[in-house]
């Protein structure tokens, strides 16, 4: 349905991207962003006015987002915004988008903080959050794998805390034993030391890796020099270990969204992406954020650009209005703004690639 | 249709500038309270978020410094109990900064700072971890230069703590200079307000004292113009009601001093004219007194002819009867005059009094003409016992010559002459009877006149500066007058007392028939008091001519000044 005659002018809808791009965790949430504000505007936009991306590099950094999120804020073009990606700078931009007379609009691909529940009714996102992810590695942890002493090695930000705790909690419960937690960050000279003492204390029956792609590299490759071969786990966060050449074969990770999942709407988002973009496969954070620019499309289509009518709209997505069907799944809101029963999968890397690890 | 309220009114004027002031001051209140309010509530919330901060921040310092001795005891003790007091710490620091993060009030550039520290104490809790982990390898050397890069952090960290400390301090400090700000443009506000209210109500209070002082200058002056004499309408121009009311009185005022002036002017005329009539009245008495002196002289010559002539007593007595004849109509004259002096004085002093009434308004000088009026109403009295004695002296000259007449009849032929003036003196007789008659009369006029002039001295009111002096100058002259016709009076009778004698004498004469001589001698003499007696009367008269002009100048003057009230 065209709703051209509607349109006030030929005035491109601006939507805000960010995210840490520069970094190979960022990059499939840009690439499958602008696939499909592509799609779209190749179908004649929203109400016939074609959307324009603004892309903003946050470099994953809590200052930088802020400033981002500043810029975003005080641009009165901008309809809403699709980011942040990490936990830490998804939750301190929240805090700019709800504050305010005008706030605005902001839906997180990937940050599973379960903190962001609680940052504001301008703040949504179609992940589940870290509670899922922990319960769900934990459940596998101790079911699939039969583990029943596990290390942790956490990197030391709201997600990999977050994380953590999550798991924590769902595999004591279920009668394991966490036999360490070590902090981890860039600055960490190394996990060596970390291994060596888990080793020497008797081992693990699995080290669950909770934190961000570049540590767990790091750490696999640490493993690989001390012929330590536990069983790895790890969040969402690695998302990405697979195609990395660091002997990630066999390293389970929990996510959100799996390029191989079912559905029409998948099919066609990976054959769509892989036509644009070569042999590459879009990771959950890709899926989400090509979701929720049809999700904005959809949104603006209903109420306009007005920044308080698009919340309200997301805020009954699901409720008032039906939810909406996208790559991920169904999507709808809670009222902490978090996605309504999304459940995550647990994948393995098989050949480089993840594959779902119930499926082996 | 009328305005609810009269704004003309000083009542209404004075109303409006005390309302205009006390709302000023109303709005002052208001103002000063808001500010106040203002100020409270804004420090109370500043005071609450610095404080929330502030102690979110405090917090967060003793965490961050609890962890850090945790993995320095750690380094060297290697317990487990400074283990998990790393841990804990470490829990609590990251919870500290969560809930300092939620704070709303939080300025960006202070969560940057946060998010710094939060990064920085990341840092070296992983460091400190990873130098722990060294110890517990037994790599203690190792562990000390990881525990340095840790300790780098911690110290980049406090210093960032600092920073954040003096950020609240700084904020605090703006905060206070706002709220100075704020209590400053409100004082500012208070007193532009309060000088305005002010300035108002003494724009009020001028335009109601010049709405009073112009317009009672305008009476002042009205008033003057009253004193000074000039009695004609005035226009008091637009005034407040209040003055308004007594412009009225003013205005009515003047139109009735300007009333009461002309019947003052009408009476000072009257007064002037019966002045005139006394004068010329006088003039006329002197001129009849002289007659009688000229006659009684007569009389006199006639009698001594009458003694060298008895043997011609027909001449003599021809003589005598003309003498007696003059004397009758002279004292006629004399009671006539008396009369009409009486008249003019009743006249004079009715106007006086109708004139003092009507300009000094003084009861008491009222009351004195009045008395005056009564005492020439009483003095009146005589002048009616005189007339009786006139007439019935007449009646007995009429007896007397009718007798003179039969004696001059027995006489025979040297009666004969002496008959015929006594028939003469019998008719002079008849006719003074007739003249005290017409005095009664006269009289009584007089006193119907000092009853309507009392009638006239009750309408009489007036004031007049100077006219107390003049009317009891006038009053004086009156009095002159009165006592000028007493002595005229008294003359009278000494003329009536004589003509009395003279009767004795033609008494006599009636014996002299048989000795003449000596009864004409006698009778000369007598003739010749009587002529003493008028020209003593002719005296009097001039001294009354005299008051007479007092008393027309007195009325030329009251006319003067009634001529100066101008209506």
């Amino acid at each position: 349905m065209h709703l051209a005659a509607c349109a006030p002018s030929d005035q491109p809808i601006v939507i805000g991207l960010a995210g840490p791009f520069s970094q190979q965790t960022g990059q499939s949430m840009q690439l499958a962003a602008q696939l499909a504000v592509a799609e779209l505007n190749q179908r004649g936009g929203v109400s016939g006015r074609p959307i324009q991306l603004v892309v903003r590099d946050d470099s994953g950094s809590v200052s930088v987002a802020v400033r981002v999120a500043r810029s975003f804020y005080d641009s009165p073009d901008v309809a809403a915004v699709i980011g942040h990606m990490g936990s830490a700078a998804t939750l301190a931009a929240a805090r700019v988008y709800n504050s305010g007379d005008t706030p605005i609009v902001s839906i997180s691909p990937s940050a599973s903080s379960p903190d962001l529940s609680q940052a504001g009714p301008y703040t949504f996102r179609v992940c589940p959050d870290d509670r899922v992810h922990g319960s769900q590695l934990a459940d596998w942890a101790y079911r699939g794998l039969q583990a029943r002493r596990v290390a942790v090695l956490y990197e030391n930000d709201a997600y990999g805390r977050g994380l953590r705790t999550a798991f924590r909690s769902s595999f004591t419960e279920l009668g394991g034993r966490i036999v360490s937690e070590d902090p981890f960050s860039p600055a960490l000279p190394g996990f060596e030391p970390y291994l060596t003492r888990i080793r020497i204390r008797g081992g693990a029956d699995a080290i669950l890796i909770a934190g961000a792609l570049d540590g767990g590299q790091r750490m696999l490759n640490t493993l690989n020099s001390l012929q330590f071969n536990p069983t790895v786990l790890g969040g969402d966060g690695i998302g990405g270990i697979e195609t990395a050449n660091v002997g990630a074969e066999g390293v389970f990770v929990s996510l959100a969204y799996l390029h191989e999942q079912p559905g029409a709407r998948n099919e066609a988002f990976r054959s769509a992406y892989g036509q644009m973009y070569g042999e590459q496969l879009p990771d959950h954070r890709g899926a989400g954020a090509y979701d929720i620019v049809y999700l904005l499309g959809q949104a603006i289509e209903q109420v306009g650009t007005d920044r308080t009518r698009i919340r309200d709209y997301l805020a009954g997505l699901g409720t008032e209005t039906e939810g909406f069907e996208g790559v991920t799944g169904s999507i709808g809101f809670d009222s902490n703004g978090d996605v309504v029963d999304r459940n995550v999968v647990i994948g393995v890397v098989r050949n480089r690639r993840l594959v779902s690890a119930e499926r082996r | 249709m009328t305005p609810l309220v009269a704004l003309n009114t000083l009542r209404t004027r004075i109303v409006l500038g005390e309302a205009a002031l006390v709302a000023g001051l109303v709005v002052v209140a208001a103002i000063g309270i808001g500010a106040l309010r203002t100020v409270r509530s804004t420090a109370a919330s500043e005071l609450e978020s610095l404080t929330a901060v502030s102690a979110q921040s405090n917090t967060l310092v003793t965490t961050l410094f609890e962890q850090m001795r945790a993995a320095e005891q750690y380094l060297a003790d290697g317990s487990m109990e400074a283990h998990n007091a790393f841990r804990a710490g470490g829990e609590a620091a990251h919870a500290s900064q969560r809930r300092l993060q939620a704070l709303p009030d939080l300025s960006e550039s202070d969560r940057v700072v946060i998010s710094q520290i939060e990064t920085l104490q990341a840092e070296a809790e992983v460091l400190f971890s990873h130098a722990h982990a060294q110890l517990d390898l037994g790599r203690r050397s190792d562990a000390l230069a990881g525990a340095q890069l840790a300790r780098e952090q911690a110290s980049e960290m406090l210093r960032l703590l600092s920073l954040l400390s003096a950020s609240q301090g700084a904020r605090a400090e703006a905060t206070a200079r706002s709220l100075e700000q704020a209590a400053t443009d409100r004082e500012l506000l208070v007193w532009t307000t309060l000088v305005a209210s002010v300035l108002i109500a003494a724009a009020i209070a001028v335009a109601t004292l010049r709405s009073v002082e112009r317009p009672m200058a305008r009476l002042a002056a009205a008033a003057q113009r009253f004193g000074s004499g000039d009695l004609r309408p005035v226009a008091l121009g637009a005034m407040p009601a209040e003055l308004a009311q007594l412009g009225d009185a003013m205005y009515r005022l003047g139109g009735s001093l300007r009333t009461l002036v002309g019947e003052v002017v009408d009476e000072s005329e009257r007064m002037a004219t019966a002045a005139e009539d006394l004068s010329a009245i006088s003039e006329q008495l002197a001129a009849t007194a002289g007659d009688v002196s000229t006659a009684m002289e007569e009389v006199s010559s006639g009698a001594q002819r009458q003694v060298s002539g008895l043997e011609e007593s027909s001449s003599a007595a021809q003589t005598l009867h003309d003498a007696a004849d003059d004397a009758g109509r002279a004292s006629r004259k004399v009671a006539e005059l008396g009369a009409d002096i009486h008249r003019l004085a009743e006249t004079y002093a009715s106007d006086i009094a109708a004139a003092s009434k009507a300009l000094v308004e003084l009861r008491n000088l009222v009351q004195h003409t009045a008395q005056q009026v009564e005492e020439l109403d009483r003095l009146s009295e005589p002048i009616n016992e005189f007339i009786d004695l006139i007439k019935q002296i007449s009646s007995q000259t009429n007896l007397l010559a009718l007798n003179a007449a039969i004696e001059a009849a027995r006489a025979g032929e040297q009666g004969v002459g002496f008959s015929v003036v006594a028939e003469e003196v019998r008719q002079l007789a008849d006719t003074s009877a007739q003249a005290a008659e017409r005095v009664s009369g006269t009289i009584k006029t007089i006193r119907d006149q000092v009853a309507a002039m009392g009638e006239t001295m009750a309408l009489g009111r007036a004031q007049a500066r100077g006219v107390g002096s003049v009317s009891q100058g006038a009053a004086e002259a009156l009095r002159n007058i009165v006592r000028s016709v007493e002595e005229i009076e008294t003359e009278s009778q000494r003329v009536a007392g004589q003509a009395e004698r003279n009767l004795t004498e033609i008494e006599r004469i009636k014996l002299a028939l048989r000795s003449a001589s000596a009864a004409a001698q006698a009778h000369a003499s007598s003739s010749e008091e009587v002529a003493a007696a008028a020209e003593q009367q002719g005296a009097s008269t001039q001294e009354m001519a005299a008051q007479a002009t007092t008393l027309h100048r007195a009325a030329d003057h009251l006319r003067s000044l009634v001529r100066g009230f101008r209506s």
